[in-house]
């Protein structure tokens, strides 16, 4: 009957709805549900986090291997403590990596970088980087070249 | 109930104003029970408006309107519409919903207020199609049908629910003869066979006067003159006589009031 | 002509103002009788499927097109501008967050307007015209609940509905563009964007506002209808009255509610 088509219709129009939103979530905000099952966590700490985000990517040689999810003050040491999750598949990662935080290109985002080190023995889920460098700092760059020209008018 | 049960519609006392515009002013009508009765008067008189005042659909600014021993406008709106269940009106474009067909568009009161199953709705409906001659156009549209047809399904539907009061708003507008015959048959048939009270509002005279059973003439916001066709005929009243004899002049003059011709005319710019 | 005193100006002034308020009111007490009033009638599931497909689906068309070329223009402005700064990998996160945040409700609404609202108006003014409405009163149905009930819900469910199609249909012809023609990586346009887009904060904002839009634009639209004199004449005013003030609606709360949303004062 006519009103099958008419209740098809809507019911379609509905689902593309839910579909959209689905996609929204999913594909364009990239909330994803499993991430918690293959990856495991790791921790930094970083002198200065400036400019990282919760959800930066982690990079190893460029590929991206997990990403940030919580970033807060050490309350001892008061450097910034940044939690990231890594993909299980990367479970080979020496004890003694370097953690840095970069950025894309000269404006882009921050993100944070590992460096395989030498150890023999390997991080494990909840393990921390210590050997970290921080973020560049554009001011500070800045402020040591004036200081440098300033250093050298003066002489 | 009320104390008379010979009048099925009372109006009392019933004011209506537009704005600041006055269109009826203490206007006093009584339907008999069981009868045809019309209400006639020239264009513009407010006829359509004293039906709608009778179904309630607009209220009186002062004034009481009594239906089957209910005073409408003292009615909450629930209340009112139950009370429209015992009315049924034929409005004058037929006013059938477009999206539905001939037999939806009848069956739809009873659809709405009945949970009657489904194959005695279609009996009721195919009943009520044949009284008015279109049993045979259940299936159409209404945009299939000419004017008249549509007219014609429109009262299947009013009468759908079995009213007591069958109220028709300019049955006769822009009807070939044929047509007209028609309703005019129909009209006093279902008024007699379903012992329903009918009130027909319409300025064609002819066809009105040769149905009802008795007659109001309105105007200027007031009952010109009642009575029987033929009491009305002979009146000696010279606003009914222009009404019933269609004189272009008289108390209802030819011109529209305007400064005087030669003056206008010739007189200085 | 009289030259008009400054008085019969004021009493003018503020007799319309009344008028507006007038107006106001009555459009007030319709949204509630009709959607608080007693009962429904039975069917009303029915009713409500119908208008769902004749409100919405028969929307979609125009929507989907229009997004298309919407995420499109702005992928490409996105880029031009962007290229400059040797940042055009970030014309994912342009282009999503442009529709989510605001042209997605926005443009979706004012289409809405356009499309649905207007024929809302004149299909029930039509019905007015024609006493559709009076013979529904007179069979003891409230058209309120019959008729205007199911339309304003249908608009409701509608707009936010296209509204998310929209932007998903936008962002992928922002994609099209972005990195089938003019080479972006695709790997760094979708990251971006999943990077910058907050979910809570961008989608489901942009949600809420289409949500908004869809009850004030909806409710201009069946009023306007509802309350517009019963002639062809009358009829083409409200379709236009609806297409303005909706329009005029959806900009003016767009503001206030971004300002609300985004604005960190």
């Amino acid at each position: 009957m006519q009103n099958r088509t008419l209740e098809t219709g809507v019911g379609l129009f509905l689902l593309a709805g839910i579909l959209a939103l689905l996609l929204l979530a999913l594909r364009v905000s990239g909330l994803s549900a499993s991430t918690t099952n293959d990856s495991y966590k790791l921790y930094a700490n970083f002198d200065n986090i400036a400019g990282l985000t919760v959800r930066a990517k982690v990079t190893m040689a460029g590929v991206t291997i997990g990403k940030v999810t919580a970033i807060d003050l050490d309350h001892d040491t008061f450097t910034g403590r940044v939690t990231m999750e890594v993909n299980k598949k990367v479970n080979n990662l020496p004890s003694d990596s370097t953690a840095s935080i970069l950025t894309a290109g000269l404006l882009g985002e921050k993100y944070v970088g590992i460096s395989v080190g030498g150890d023999e023995q390997l991080l494990k889920d909840g393990g921390t980087i210590h050997d970290t460098q921080s973020s560049l700092v554009l001011e500070d760059l800045i402020g040591k070249f004036l200081l440098n020209t300033v250093n050298k008018d003066a002489k | 109930m009320s104390a008379d049960n010979a009048y099925a519609v009372e109006l009392k006392g019933v004011s209506f104003k537009r704005g600041t515009r006055s269109i009826f002013n203490n206007v006093d009508i009584h339907i008999p029970r069981g009868k045809v009765t019309g209400i006639m008067g020239p264009s513009g008189s407010g006829k359509t408006t004293l039906l709608r005042l009778m179904g309630a659909q607009l209220r009186p600014s002062s004034g009481e309107v009594w239906v089957n021993g209910q005073n409408l406008p003292k009615l909450s709106r629930s209340d009112l519409f139950d009370a429209r269940k015992q009315m049924g009106v034929l409005f004058q474009s037929g006013a059938l919903f477009t999206d539905l067909d001939v037999f939806e568009n009848v069956a739809f009161p009873l659809r709405v207020h009945t949970k009657l199953p489904e194959d005695m709705i279609r009996d009721i409906v195919l009943l009520k199609l044949q009284a008015v001659g279109l049993r045979g156009a259940v299936e159409l549209m209404p945009d299939e049908l000419s004017g008249g047809m549509k007219r014609r399904v429109a009262l299947a539907r009013a009468i759908a629910l079995d009213p007591q009061i069958l109220m028709y708003d300019e049955p006769f507008v822009g009807q070939d003869p044929i047509a007209m015959g028609v309703l005019v048959r129909l009209i006093r048939l279902l008024n007699d066979a379903l012992g329903i009270t009918s009130v027909v509002v319409s300025h064609d005279l002819a066809e009105t006067a040769s149905i009802a059973d008795y007659l109001y003439v309105v105007g200027d916001g007031q009952v010109l003159g009642q009575g029987t066709p033929q009491e009305l005929m002979q009146s000696d009243n010279p606003r009914i006589r222009q009404f019933m004899t269609g004189d272009p002049d008289g108390p209802v003059p030819f011109h529209y009031p305007a400064p005087d011709y030669r003056e206008d005319l010739l007189g200085k710019r | 002509m009289r030259r008009k005193s400054l008085m019969d100006r004021v009493r003018l002034m503020g007799r319309s103002a009344i008028d507006i308020v007038a107006v106001l009111g009555r459009s007030g007490i319709f949204l509630v009788h009709a959607l608080l009033g007693r009962g429904g009638i039975g069917g009303g599931f029915q009713l409500l499927v119908r208008q769902l497909y004749s409100v919405g689906v028969m929307s979609l068309a125009i929507i989907v097109v229009s997004g298309v070329f919407i995420g499109m223009v702005l992928a490409l402005q996105g880029f031009s501008i962007l290229a400059q700064y040797g940042s055009e990998q970030a014309v994912g996160q342009m282009v999503a967050l442009t529709l989510l945040r605001e042209l997605g409700p926005v443009v979706t609404a004012l289409l809405f307007a356009g499309r649905a609202g207007s024929a809302l108006t004149a299909e029930i003014g039509n019905m007015k015209s024609t006493e559709q409405l009076s013979s529904l009163e007179m069979i003891g149905v409230d058209p309120l609940k019959y008729i205007a009930a199911p339309r304003l819900w249908a608009g409701f469910i509608s707009l936010p509905v296209l509204a998310l199609i929209f932007s998903v249909v936008g962002i992928w012809g922002g994609s099209w563009v972005a990195v089938d023609w003019l080479g972006v990586y695709e790997g760094s346009f979708w990251a971006n964007m999943q990077n910058s887009v907050s979910f809570p904060n961008d989608v489901i904002n942009g949600v809420i506002k289409s949500v908004v839009f869809a009850f004030v634009v909806t409710w201009i639209a069946v009023f306007q209808g509802y309350d517009c004199e019963p002639t062809s004449e009358g009829i083409s005013r409200a379709t236009t009255k609806t297409v303005v003030y909706a329009s005029l609606a959806v900009l003016g709360l767009d503001f206030i509610m971004t300002a609300l949303m985004f604005g960190d004062f």
